[in-house]
C-alpha cells in the first residue's frame, strides 16, 4: 500500500474537512465537490481521506472510456466459454467504495453526468454490445477542480451534495507549517506518520463513533423549517439542497456528539450545501421588514409541504397534521418544540445569509469562464471516448471495441491459429471528441475617415477582453486592417495576450478605403496556410462604413465589392458586419454588404466601445 | 540511441547559466517539479536539454521491473514489485542511468497512457496493459518540445499523472495503474501563445532565455556549434573533463540533499516572499525551498545561505504570479532581494 498524506496534518481548510468528515458519516451524503486554485492541496485533501477511512479510495482518471466506466462484455471469457458476461466497470466496482476524480471539470461531460447520476440513484442500466445489465451501486464520489479552467453546468453543480472552495491561507505560520509538514512527509515519511497517528486514530474513532449516533440524531422543527426557508430565500432550484442540508446538519451534530441538531449545524451546513446552488447573488441580502419576513417563514413552510405529500388536495386539508405527527411519534421523534421558538427563527434565516456572505466564495470566484467547444473530431486526433459501427472508411478502429464485438463468435468461427478471427462486421471506429478553438480575425476600416481614433480603440479593447479568456478558451484573435492601397495583417492571430498587447501598442490610421482588397486578403488568411483549418471555427468581424474607395481593377468599387463578396461569402468562414457610419445622411452600405455576406449586422454606435467584444463573443459561441 | 548519434556537451554551451543551473538543480532534487524553458527560437533550448542527457546520473532500480521502479522509494513502487515485498520474495536492484524521455507533439492518447497490447489480444485472447510514454517516463525526465502547443486532452494526461504520481488507465477495456513519477521539462516559444495556468503551475521553476546579446559571446556559440560539427568525437574529447567534474558535482550534491535540512529562517523567508507576491497555491513555497536546499547542495555545502535563496527565487517565482491581464508580470527580483538580505539580517 501507498502512504497517503495524512488527514490530520493538513493544515486549515476546516470547511473542507467538515464536508469530507460529513460524507464519511451519513452514508447518503454521497459526493463532495471541492473547489480550489492549482497548489491548494485539492487532491492531497481528498486523497487523505483513506488515512482515515478503511473503504477503498479508486481513482477515475480524465480520459476515462465509457466501456471502464460502466461496463463491458468480458472478453475472455467470450472467446473461451463465448458467454456474454458484463466486466464490471468502475461504477460498480465502485460499490460501496470511494470514488474520486481529479479536475472534474476537464473531463468530457457525458463521463460526468453519467458519474452524477448514478451517485444520486445508486443505480444504471447498461445497453452496451448486446448485453442488457442492471447495476445497483453505492458509493461516494469525492471530485476537485480548478474553477480557472471552466466551470460545471449548474446541474452538475446541483447533483454535488456538498461543495467547499478551498480557503486561500495567508498567515505566514500556518504556511510555513504547510511546507514543514510536507518536507517531513517527502523526506522522513514513517516519522512524519507516526507523529500523526495519534491523531489520525482519534479522527477514526470519531467517524465512527459519529456514525452510530447518527441514527439518533433529531433535528427540531423549526430548524427544519429554517432550512426550507433559507433554500427558498437563496432561490436554490429543487429539493436537493433542503435535503443535503438536512443530512450535513445532521452528520455535524453527530460529529460534535450531540443529539439534537442546532443552529449553529444549520449555520455550517448551510455553506456546505447551500452556497453552490444558491441563485441569488450574494452580497445583498434585502433588509426586510420583520412582517414580510414572517409571510415568507408561512410560505416557506407549506412550500416544503407541499412536495413532501403527494395527495390529492382533497383528502389532504383533515388528515394531515395528524398523520404527520403520528409518523413522527411512531420514528421516536420529539413532538415539534412549542410555538415561541419560532420566533427565533426568523432573523436566523437573514443571519445564516449574512453568513454565507461573510464566508461566500461566489464573490470572490474568478469570473466568466465558461467551457471550451467541443466537437466530434473528423481526424484521429483527440480524445477517443466511445466507439461505433463504421461510418466512414477510415483507419480508425477501436480496437478494443473490435475484439469485443467479434468475441462472442469464436467458438463459431474459424481462428487459424489465432485466439480470435476478426470479421469485417465486427469492426467499430473510435468517435473522438476534441476542443476546438476559434479564430477570429477583425478587419478594421483604418482609412482618414470619421471616427478612426475611437474605432481603433474599440477594436484593441474588444481583442484584448477576448485575448483574456482565450487562455480557457484557446482562441486565437488577430488583427487586420485596410487604408492606403493596401491591407496590413497587424497582429497574426495569436493564442498569447501579452502578445497582443506589445503588438497593438500603435495602430497607424490614415488614407483611402481599400475595402475589396481587405476582404480578400483577410478571407486569403483564414482560407490558406497556416490559419486555415477547417476543423476549427473561423470568423472575421468587419469594422467598415461600407464605403470603400479604391478599386483593385479599375471597376467601380460598388460593383467590385459585389463580385469580391459572392466570391468569399460561402467559405466556411462566418462574418459578422459592425457599422462604423455615424451621422446623416446614412447611405446604408455595411447593412448591404451584411446582406451579401450572409453576415450578422451590428452598429457600433450601438455597441459602444464596451459592448463590441461581448457581441463578437455571444455571436461567434452561438451555433450556427 | 545516445552512443550512435554524437550529442553536444552541456559544458560546451555558452552562456544561459540560469538554463543549466536551473536543470542541474532539478536532476539533484527532482522532486522541485521540472523546469519550463520559455525563449524565441534558436536559443539552444532544446540543444541544452539534449545535453544534460550525458550528465544524468545513475539511479537504483528493481531489476527486471517494466516501469523501472525506484529500489529505495518502497512508497512509490508498482504493484508487482510491492505483491513481491508483501510475500517477502528477494527483490534484486540494478543500476541504470536516469534518461530523457521525449514526448512527441503528435503523440496519441493511447500511446501517452498505455493501452491494450493488440497482438497479445489476438493471438492470445487475453487482455494485457501495453505501458506508454508515461510508464517510460518514470524517474526519468520527460521532455515536452514546445510543450505549449500540445493537445488538450494530452496535457489533461500529464496533469492527471503529475498530480499523483501515478497514471491511472481505465481505457478500452484496460483498469491499470502503475508509478509514473517524472521530471517535466518543458520548452516554448511565448509567441505561439500561452500555457495553460494549470500547467504552468506543475512546472517547478521556469527559466526565460535570451538570445546572446554579446558580440564575441555570439561568434562563439558558431564557432563552437562549427568546429562540433566537423568533428563531434574531437569536440566532445575537448570538454570531457569538464563534463567529468559537472557529473562529479551532481553526484556529490546527491550524495548531501539527504541530509540537508531546512533552517526556520529559510522556511519563513520563503513564505513571507511568496505572500508577499500574492502567488496562488503552496507550490511556490515548497518550491523556493526545495530549489535553494539543491543550490546549496550544488555548492557542496550543508547549509543555504541567502545566495542560494535568491537563486532559487528568481527561478521558481516568476511564474506564479497571480496575472493582471495585459500587464506583463515580472517580478520585482530587486525588492525580493532586499527581502532576504532583510530576514538574513536579523537572524
Amino acid at each position: 500500500m501507498n502512504f497517503l498524506f495524512p488527514f490530520s496534518g493538513i493544515v486549515g481548510q476546516e470547511n473542507a474537512k467538515k464536508a469530507l468528515l460529513c460524507s464519511l458519516v451519513h452514508e447518503d451524503i454521497r459526493s463532495v465537490l471541492i473547489i480550489g486554485d492549482p497548489g491548494s492541496a485539492k487532491s492531497t485533501l481528498v486523497r487523505s481521506v483513506g488515512t482515515i477511512e478503511d473503504k477503498p479510495i479508486q481513482t477515475i482518471p480524465q480520459a476515462v472510456t465509457f466501456d471502464r466506466l460502466m461496463g463491458m462484455i468480458d472478453l475472455e471469457k467470450a472467446v473461451t466459454s463465448g458467454s456474454i458476461q458484463v466486466t464490471p466497470g468502475l461504477l460498480e466496482e465502485g460499490d460501496g467504495q470511494i470514488l474520486y476524480a481529479d479536475n472534474v471539470n476537464l473531463m468530457e461531460e457525458g463521463i460526468v453526468n453519467n458519474i452524477l447520476n448514478t451517485s444520486d440513484t445508486g443505480h444504471f442500466i447498461l445497453e452496451r454490445e448486446g448485453l442488457s445489465h442492471h447495476v445497483t451501486t453505492r458509493f461516494t464520489f469525492f471530485a476537485t477542480m480548478d474553477p480557472a479552467e471552466g466551470e460545471l453546468s449548474p446541474g452538475q453543480m446541483d447533483r454535488f451534495d456538498l461543495c467547499v472552495r478551498l480557503d486561500r491561507i495567508d498567515e505566514t505560520e500556518l504556511r510555513a507549517e504547510i511546507v514543514r509538514n510536507q518536507l517531513k512527509f517527502e523526506t522522513k515519511t514513517k516519522s512524519f506518520l507516526l507523529e500523526q497517528q495519534h491523531e489520525t486514530d482519534s479522527l477514526k474513532e470519531k467517524v465512527t463513533a459519529a456514525q452510530d449516533r447518527l441514527p439518533y440524531v433529531s433535528i427540531p422543527e423549526a430548524l427544519q423549517d429554517l432550512v426550507s426557508s433559507l433554500c427558498l430565500e437563496l432561490a436554490v432550484e429543487g429539493q436537493r439542497g433542503d435535503l443535503a442540508a438536512t443530512r450535513a446538519a445532521c452528520a455535524l451534530a453527530a460529529l460534535d456528539k450531540r443529539d439534537e441538531v442546532n443552529f449553529q449545524d444549520i449555520k455550517e451546513a448551510a455553506l456546505l450545501a447551500l452556497e453552490h446552488r444558491r441563485r441569488e447573488k450574494p452580497g445583498c441580502p434585502p433588509p426586510e421588514p420583520p412582517e414580510e419576513n414572517k409571510e415568507k417563514e408561512d410560505n416557506a413552510q407549506e412550500n416544503r409541504q407541499d412536495p413532501d405529500t403527494r395527495q390529492p388536495p382533497e383528502e389532504r386539508d383533515e388528515p394531515h397534521p395528524e398523520e404527520e405527527e403520528q409518523k413522527e411519534q411512531d420514528r421516536g421523534i420529539p413532538p415539534p418544540p412549542p410555538v415561541s421558538e419560532r420566533v427565533f427563527d426568523i432573523g436566523a434565516t437573514f443571519e445564516v445569509i449574512r453568513y454565507l456572505d461573510e464566508q461566500s466564495w461566489q464573490a470572490t470566484r474568478k469570473q466568466k469562464s465558461g467551457r471550451r467547444t467541443r466537437v466530434q473530431s473528423t481526424d484521429t486526433s483527440g480524445h477517443y471516448h466511445a466507439f461505433r459501427l463504421p461510418v466512414k472508411n477510415q483507419n480508425d478502429i477501436a480496437i478494443d471495441a473490435t475484439l469485443r464485438a467479434a468475441a462472442p463468435y469464436q467458438r463459431h468461427r474459424k481462428r487459424n491459429g489465432l485466439a480470435i478471427s476478426v470479421t469485417k462486421g465486427d469492426i467499430r471506429e473510435k468517435v473522438r471528441e476534441k476542443k476546438v478553438a476559434h479564430t477570429i480575425l477583425f478587419l478594421v476600416d483604418a482609412s482618414g475617415s470619421m471616427g478612426v481614433q475611437k474605432r481603433m480603440i474599440a477594436v484593441k479593447g474588444a481583442i484584448l477582453s477576448l485575448l483574456h479568456d482565450a487562455y480557457l478558451k484557446r482562441d486565437r484573435v488577430g488583427l487586420m486592417i485596410f487604408r492606403g492601397k493596401d491591407a496590413h495583417l497587424l497582429l497574426p492571430p495569436t493564442k498569447s495576450p501579452d502578445h497582443a498587447a506589445k503588438m497593438l501598442k500603435t495602430i497607424p490610421t490614415g488614407g483611402m478605403t481599400p475595402l475589396g482588397k481587405g476582404l480578400i486578403e483577410s478571407c486569403n488568411l483564414l482560407t490558406r496556410g497556416r490559419f486555415a483549418s477547417t476543423d476549427e471555427n473561423r470568423s472575421i468581424v468587419i469594422l467598415t462604413d461600407g464605403r470603400g474607395n479604391v478599386p483593385i481593377n479599375g471597376k467601380s468599387p460598388s460593383e467590385e465589392l459585389k463580385e469580391i463578396t459572392e466570391k468569399i461569402a460561402f467559405t466556411g468562414i462566418r462574418y459578422v458586419v459592425v457599422d462604423t457610419e455615424a451621422g446623416f445622411p446614412r447611405l446604408g452600405r455595411a447593412q448591404v454588404l451584411a446582406g451579401n455576406l450572409n453576415a450578422l449586422y451590428f452598429r457600433l454606435e450601438e455597441l459602444g466601445t464596451q459592448g463590441l467584444a461581448g457581441s463578437v463573443q455571444n455571436t461567434i459561441y452561438s451555433p450556427r | 540511441m545516445t552512443s550512435e548519434i554524437p550529442v553536444y556537451p552541456f559544458a560546451g554551451i555558452v552562456g544561459q547559466e540560469n538554463m543549466k543551473e536551473a536543470l542541474l538543480a532539478n536532476i539533484v532534487y527532482p522532486s522541485i517539479g521540472g523546469v519550463l524553458i520559455r525563449g524565441e527560437k534558436g536559443t539552444a533550448k532544446s540543444t541544452m536539454v539534449r545535453a544534460a542527457t550525458d550528465l544524468l546520473p545513475e539511479r537504483e532500480v528493481v531489476k527486471g521491473c517494466i516501469f523501472r521502479c525506484d529500489a529505495s522509494d518502497l512508497r512509490n513502487q508498482c504493484s508487482s514489485c510491492q505483491s513481491k515485498r508483501i510475500k517477502g520474495e528477494k527483490i534484486p536492484s540494478e543500476f541504470v542511468r536516469m534518461r530523457v524521455v521525449e514526448l512527441p507533439l503528435c503523440a496519441t492518447e493511447d500511446r501517452v497512457a498505455g493501452t491494450l497490447d493488440i497482438e497479445h489480444a489476438i493471438t492470445k485472447g487475453i487482455k494485457k496493459f501495453e505501458p506508454g510514454v508515461l510508464a517510460m517516463a518514470n524517474g526519468n525526465i520527460l521532455y515536452v518540445d514546445e510543450v505549449n502547443l500540445l493537445d488538450d486532452h494530452i496535457v489533461d494526461l500529464l496533469l492527471d499523472a503529475a498530480a499523483m504520481g501515478v497514471n491511472f488507465v481505465e481505457r478500452e477495456g484496460i483498469s491499470y495503474s502503475h508509478p509514473s513519477r517524472f521530471l517535466l521539462v518543458g520548452t516554448m516559444n511565448p509567441e505561439e501563445g500561452d500555457l495553460r495556468p494549470q500547467l504552468l503551475d506543475r512546472f517547478g521553476l521556469v527559466v526565460d532565455v535570451e538570445g546572446e546579446k554579446d558580440p564575441s559571446l555570439r561568434s562563439e556559440v558558431v564557432r563552437r556549434r562549427l568546429d562540433f560539427e566537423t568533428d563531434p568525437k574531437a569536440f566532445c574529447d575537448r570538454f570531457a573533463s569538464e563534463q567529468q567534474a559537472i557529473r562529479d558535482k551532481i553526484r556529490q550534491a546527491k550524495e548531501i540533499i539527504p541530509s540537508l535540512a531546512p533552517d526556520e529562517t529559510l522556511i519563513n523567508t520563503a513564505v513571507t516572499i511568496s505572500l508577499s507576491l500574492g502567488v496562488d497555491g503552496h507550490r511556490s513555497d515548497l518550491t523556493l525551498v526545495k530549489t535553494a536546499l539543491a543550490f546549496a547542495a550544488l555548492d557542496g555545502q550543508k547549509e543555504v545561505r541567502k545566495e542560494h535563496l535568491k537563486k532559487a527565487a528568481g527561478l521558481s517565482l516568476p511564474h506564479r504570479m497571480r496575472r493582471r491581464p495585459f500587464e506583463e508580470s515580472k517580478v520585482d527580483i530587486r525588492a525580493i532581494h532586499s527581502l532576504i538580505e532583510e530576514t538574513y539580517e536579523v537572524s
